[in-house]
Formats: structure tokens, C-alpha cells, sequence
């Protein structure tokens, strides 16, 4: 499954949005099939914050552990925030 | 339809200067107002006020800084004040906008929107059902002067910390850990990282910050990983914080 953080929005912070975010897709990702890839692709995101990150990404990583692949992540904002997410969960996202 | 008014003395609290300077610039026409009845007090339209602050930038800094420093509650005028979370979210996406327009600014205009929405929305999480009396943040910004201010009425880093770390004491250990340490992602700490982050990117940057909590002040220079604790020479409730870049 590809998820793309854009359809959320743009401006992507905030603990309260990124809990919404995840709490509205949960279903969707009922879908996700087992040894399926999970792909978050940030194309198209403008500012993102380790907040709505935290409460969208550390569902997927610790659901999905190595299944989960992060794309795009160029933008200044996201590679700061992978960052200390990074620091936080002491591991190192799969970024391709 | 019926002009809202504001006293002199209201409008001197509001901008930061004397009621001197505000007869004066009454008769220079920088700023008139409305006399009303015999006394011929003057008066001031709220909405001139308004656009006065808008097209005045300079005093953006010394009017949130009254604002945390005043022990009485004080009104904002609307262009400075998010009452609640949804307004905040919509300037943030307009500063997000006029700071993509500044062609210097195109490699680190997300970096200065995250970290402006990592601030701003600090004060939301961390007072929500807490405000100690005004809810919400003054938010506004001055592209010209290159700045951001931010601030709250709220409980501070010192109290917020508390609850997760009982034996801090004082508000500059408060900061240093607030801006240093990463805590863990087990609830209750749940949050609590977002400052972090802000250290680094200002130092990571070309931008620099002035955070102020309580009795302490930070200070990050831009490319600098130093917090620069102090003790601060005002003492303020919640937080206050100046982003330059």
C-alpha cells in the first residue's frame, strides 16, 4: 500500500491533526495485506513536524517494523523530523 | 453601525507606549482619535487600533511581551490572537504561504513554519483544559523585520515539565531540559520533543530564537548548538518566544 501524506495536507502538524489523520485511515489500513509493503510517500508535503509525525509514523512503525518504507522525504522540514523521530523510537527508518 | 471604543489608556497598554505619546500622535495625525461627548476624552475605534498594529510591525516583540508580563489579564486585538487551535492552524498556513513568496527563503521556509507550528501548538497541548486565565496565542509575524513572535498565558515549561519530572526546581533547568533532553515515547511523556527539534534547526540553520519561560531566557544564535540559559531580567507567565531569520 502507498499512503500519500499529501492527501492529508500540506502543512502537516500538530498532535491533534496527525491523531485525527491516523484514527481516519485506520480502516484503510485493514486493507494492508500480510508481508504487504507499507510506503509513505511525502511528495507533495510542504512543512512537516515531529508532532503530527510522531502521532501518525509511530503507529505504522511499530505495526509494520521493517514492512514500512518512507519516499520523498527530501523537504528540509521532513528530514528534520525523521530525525529525532528516529532518536525517540532508537531506530532508523527505511527510506527509499 | 456602533464603533467599538477604546480608552487612552487601553489603547497605551495595548501598544506598549504613554498616553503622552498617544496625545501626540493624535495631533500629528499618526494615530487620531474619537473625541466623544463634552469631555472631549479621546477615544480610540478598536478596528483603527488594528490597522494601526498591522501596518506597525515594530512593536509585534513589546506587545506580546506586555501581554505575558502583565499579572492582569489584557485584550488582543484579533489580527494578534488565536483563541483556539483551528485559528492558529489557518495563520500558520497563511505565514506558510507569504514565506514561500520570499525568494531567499526557499530552502528554509518549511523549516521556519515547523517550528513556528511546534511552538504555537506546545501551547495548545500543554494548557488545554489548564489555561490559567486567557486561552490561546498571540501569533504574528513581520516579514519585513524577517520575524515571528509567539506567546502564551499558560502554565509554562516549568509546570508542564513537572508533572513528568517532579524534581526540577527552576525554570532555566526547566528549559535545559525542555530543549535537551529527548524523553521517552511511554505516555505520560508523550510529548515533550517538539522543542527539541527547534534546537535543532535553528542550529542546523540560518535562523536564531529567544524563548522565554517564568523567570528564564534561551538563547540560540543561528548555526549555534549553544541554549545560552539565563536568568531573565522579566518574569512572565507562560511562554514567549521571538524566531529571526
Amino acid at each position: 500500500m502507498i499512503i500519500y501524506l499529501k492527501k492529508f495536507g500540506t502543512t502537516l502538524n500538530s498532535r491533534q491533526f496527525g491523531k485525527e489523520a491516523l484514527a481516519a485511515f485506520k480502516n484503510t489500513l485493514k486493507e494492508i495485506k500480510k508481508n504487504e509493503e507499507v510506503v509513505v510517500d511525502f511528495e507533495g508535503v510542504i512543512t512537516f513536524t515531529p508532532s503530527w509525525g510522531d502521532e501518525f509514523l509511530s503507529f505504522l512503525h511499530k505495526e509494520y517494523k521493517n514492512r514500512l518504507i518512507l519516499k520523498n522525504t527530501e523537504n528540509p522540514s521532513v528530514q528534520a523530523s525523521l530525525e529525532i523521530l528516529e532518536e525517540i523510537y532508537k531506530d532508523k527508518f527505511s527510506i527509499r | 453601525m456602533k464603533l467599538k471604543l477604546l480608552k487612552i489608556s487601553q489603547v497605551a497598554d495595548i501598544l506598549g507606549v504613554s498616553i503622552q505619546t498617544l496625545r501626540r500622535w493624535d495631533e500629528s495625525g499618526k494615530l487620531p482619535s474619537v473625541r466623544q461627548g463634552k469631555t472631549g476624552y479621546r477615544y480610540y475605534d478598536k478596528n483603527v487600533i488594528e490597522e494601526f498594529i498591522k501596518n506597525n510591525k515594530k512593536f509585534l516583540f513589546s506587545l506580546a511581551k506586555k501581554w505575558v508580563i502583565n499579572k492582569a489579564e489584557s485584550e488582543l486585538p484579533s489580527l494578534l490572537y488565536c483563541q483556539n487551535i483551528s485559528v492558529f492552524q489557518a495563520r500558520l498556513s497563511k505565514l506558510e504561504t507569504d514565506l514561500s513568496k520570499v525568494k531567499k527563503l526557499k530552502k528554509i521556509y518549511p523549516l521556519i513554519t515547523a517550528i513556528s507550528g511546534e511552538i504555537g501548538n506546545n501551547s495548545f497541548d500543554h494548557n488545554l483544559g489548564n489555561w490559567p486565565d486567557v486561552p490561546g496565542i498571540f501569533f504574528a509575524y513581520d516579514l519585513n523585520k524577517r520575524q515571528i513572535v509567539l506567546a502564551d498565558r499558560g502554565q509554562g515549561v516549568l509546570t508542564t515539565l513537572k508533572k513528568v519530572r517532579p524534581n526540577l526546581l527552576t525554570c532555566q533547568k526547566a528549559l535545559d531540559v525542555a530543549f535537551n533532553e529527548v524523553v521517552s515515547g511511554r505516555a505520560p511523556e508523550y510529548r515533550g520533543n517538539g522543542l527539541k527539534f527547534v534546537r535543532n534547526v535553528v542550529a542546523g540553520s540560518k535562523i536564531s530564537l529567544i524563548f522565554y519561560t517564568g523567570d528564564a531566557q534561551l538563547q540560540i544564535n543561528e548555526s549555534k548548538i549553544d541554549l545560552n540559559i539565563k536568568k531573565s531580567n522579566v518574569c512572565i507567565q507562560g511562554c514567549l518566544a521571538l524566531i529571526k531569520f
